[in-house]
């Protein structure tokens, strides 16, 4: 029997890569612009999307193995431990959410300030957010074609204002193979991999598609065209704007769109920045909040994330927390104007993952040798350890680089740390105490339990 | 391991409490679907169809599912009888289920429900 609903590799594509075009992205495209010599950060770009190919692989085998919704949290709960798999899943899930939603909430809010000036920045954000939060509360999905048109949508905008800017302009490469010196490019590498931050959430579904080949097949091809896509309109952002310009502006994209078709190219940019943001801020909710959902649900978040809404089945009290986190983010953010802190923080967490990712194939493979595989990584040990190795090394760059990203992370580290190790126990301990007497006991094992009992 | 006899009451049992429960019942009107429920130790498939609010119980595959929910028959029987909640298993790797995650959570919601915490 068939899966009367399945999901077509046009919308696994469209997913992977709509998660990481984010308005988010330009900001760290120009950020890696500006780590390289001339106009050579196309070739960090292409480095950071070849390197996420590997990590690609990784997720594929680990997505293959083990198919589920549950993502990494299952993967490095089988790989190494429940209690790493717990520190990383809170730690990913609330930078993400905080890297996130504080840069994406603060570049709409610039753009919106752009367009119309008389209301301020922070109106934007909580009207976004607002939004976002009430669609999520009422459980209002944006329908799986609309997510497919915004963003081929986007790529198409993108592709077409990048090559008609090299076109007009006349581009030619100047410096194409001289990027300067190593720990400029380690940089910029470091950073392009969070221009595809993202890529690998597409994994959950799994459960939606008829072949799990799909996933993959999806996750590479999204990569390849966001590669593209990113090398050819950072190119033309530095070949008409300078860095410095596009460096002090939270809206690069538009400084760029509005030099290169004027009017037409700024609002025509705004609506890409509003689509994208909405569609990047709305995934992250259902995701987040379904994860504290079922977080709660085993008992490793206090039982309140639990709490669902009787009319809408949604899971309220995890998405209004979510919005006050956001809020709080975006505010900061707004304050501090240190979006690009944020940026260094997502890219470091993401590269941590995958080099966990990396370390997962391999003890997976000691652990559970005879385990079937429908995507097995040709070539032994050698891409999962160099993915290990490359991740690693990009991780510490972006950490030595900015010391308030390294910071923010010990400080979040410690707190996940010791949240599980203390709080967690405490949680499941009360469960534990009060499941007896609510226990539905089966009658067989009741039987059973009494007779070992006598 | 948990006979298909054991598997089948406490889905009954299971589909009795929701048919019992008004509120679910009218929560669930407009989610029409079909749940298989199949044991990978032992021959015991089920098939559930939920419609207009009203679910029902039928031995076998009887439908194409919107959901397939798939595990060790113990688990199932322990899920099933509420004894441990959907997400504890499905977040280690024993409970498989294929379809949405929006009725992935939609199911564990139901359970919550029936069973509480």
């Amino acid at each position: 029997m068939q899966l009367k609903r399945v999901l077509t590799l046009r919308t696994v594509v469209a997913t992977s890569a709509g998660l990481t075009l984010a308005s988010s992205s330009f900001v760290a495209a120009v950020m890696v612009a500006n780590y390289v010599l001339g106009d050579s950060a196309w070739i960090a770009i292409l480095i950071g999307g070849a390197l996420c190919f590997l990590a690609a692989a990784c997720f594929s085998e680990l997505n293959g193995m083990l198919p589920t919704a549950a993502g990494i949290r299952l993967y490095f709960s089988r790989a190494f431990n429940d209690q790493v798999s717990l520190v990383v899943s809170l730690l990913y899930m609330l930078i993400v959410v905080v890297g996130v939603v504080g840069v994406e909430s603060y570049i709409i809010s610039q753009a919106l300030h752009e367009v119309v000036p008389s209301i301020p920045p922070y109106f934007w954000i909580v009207t976004m957010l607002l939004l976002v939060t009430v669609m999520n509360l009422r459980g209002v999905k944006i329908a799986g074609v609309f997510q497919d048109v915004v963003t081929y949508a986007l790529i198409a905008v993108l592709v077409f204002i990048g090559v008609f800017a090299l076109y007009k302009v006349g581009f030619k490469l100047n410096t194409p193979l001289a990027p300067g010196g190593a720990v400029g490019i380690i940089n910029a590498v470091a950073l392009g991999v969070f221009l595809f931050v993202g890529f690998e959430w597409v994994t959950p579904l799994v459960e939606e598609v008829t072949q799990v080949k799909q996933i993959y097949k999806g996750m590479m091809i999204a990569l390849g065209i966001l590669s593209v896509v990113y090398a050819v309109f950072t190119t033309a952002m530095t070949a008409v704007v300078p860095k410095e310009v596009l460096l002090a502006s939270p809206v690069p994209q538009l400084v760029f769109a509005r030099t290169v078709l004027g009017g037409f190219g700024a609002s025509l940019m705004v609506v890409m920045i509003l689509a994208a943001s909405m569609k990047t801020f709305n995934a992250g909710i259902i995701s987040v909040s379904r994860f504290m959902y079922a977080s709660a649900r085993e008992h490793v978040l206090p039982a309140v994330f639990s709490k669902i809404s009787m009319r809408y089945f949604t899971p309220w009290v995890s998405i209004i927390t979510l919005f006050i986190i956001g809020l709080l983010a975006s505010g900061l953010t707004t304050l501090t104007k240190n979006y690009q802190t944020l940026v260094g923080l997502a890219a470091a967490m993401e590269s941590i993952v995958y080099t966990m990712a990396g370390l997962a194939v391999i003890s997976l493979r000691r652990k559970e040798p005879d385990k079937e595989r429908p995507y097995l990584i040709k070539g032994g040990y050698l891409i999962p350890g160099i993915t290990v190795l490359v991740f690693a090394i990009l991780a510490m760059a972006v950490l030595a680089t900015d010391l308030t990203a390294l910071l923010y992370m010990s400080g979040a580290f410690v707190v996940a740390l010791v949240y599980v190790k203390t709080a967690v126990p405490r949680l499941k301990k009360k469960y534990e105490t009060r499941r007896p007497a609510a226990r539905r006991r089966r009658p067989a094992r009741t039987a059973a339990g009494s007779k070992e009992g006598k | 391991m948990a006979t298909h006899e054991e598997i089948n009451e406490a889905l009954q049992d299971f589909t009795v409490s929701f048919n019992n429960n008004d509120r679910l019942r009218l929560m669930n009107r407009d989610w029409n679907r079909v749940v298989i429920v199949k044991a990978t130790d032992v021959e015991s498939v089920h098939t559930w169809i939920l419609k207009n609010g009203e679910l029902t119980l039928q031995e076998g595959l009887t439908a194409d599912p919107d959901l397939t929910v798939i595990s060790d028959s113990e688990t199932l029987a322990d899920i099933f009888y509420g004894d441990v909640t959907p997400i504890e298993p499905y977040n280690n790797g024993t409970l498989r289920i294929i379809g949405t995650e929006d009725d992935i959570t939609r199911l564990d919601f139901i359970c919550l429900m029936i069973w509480g915490e």
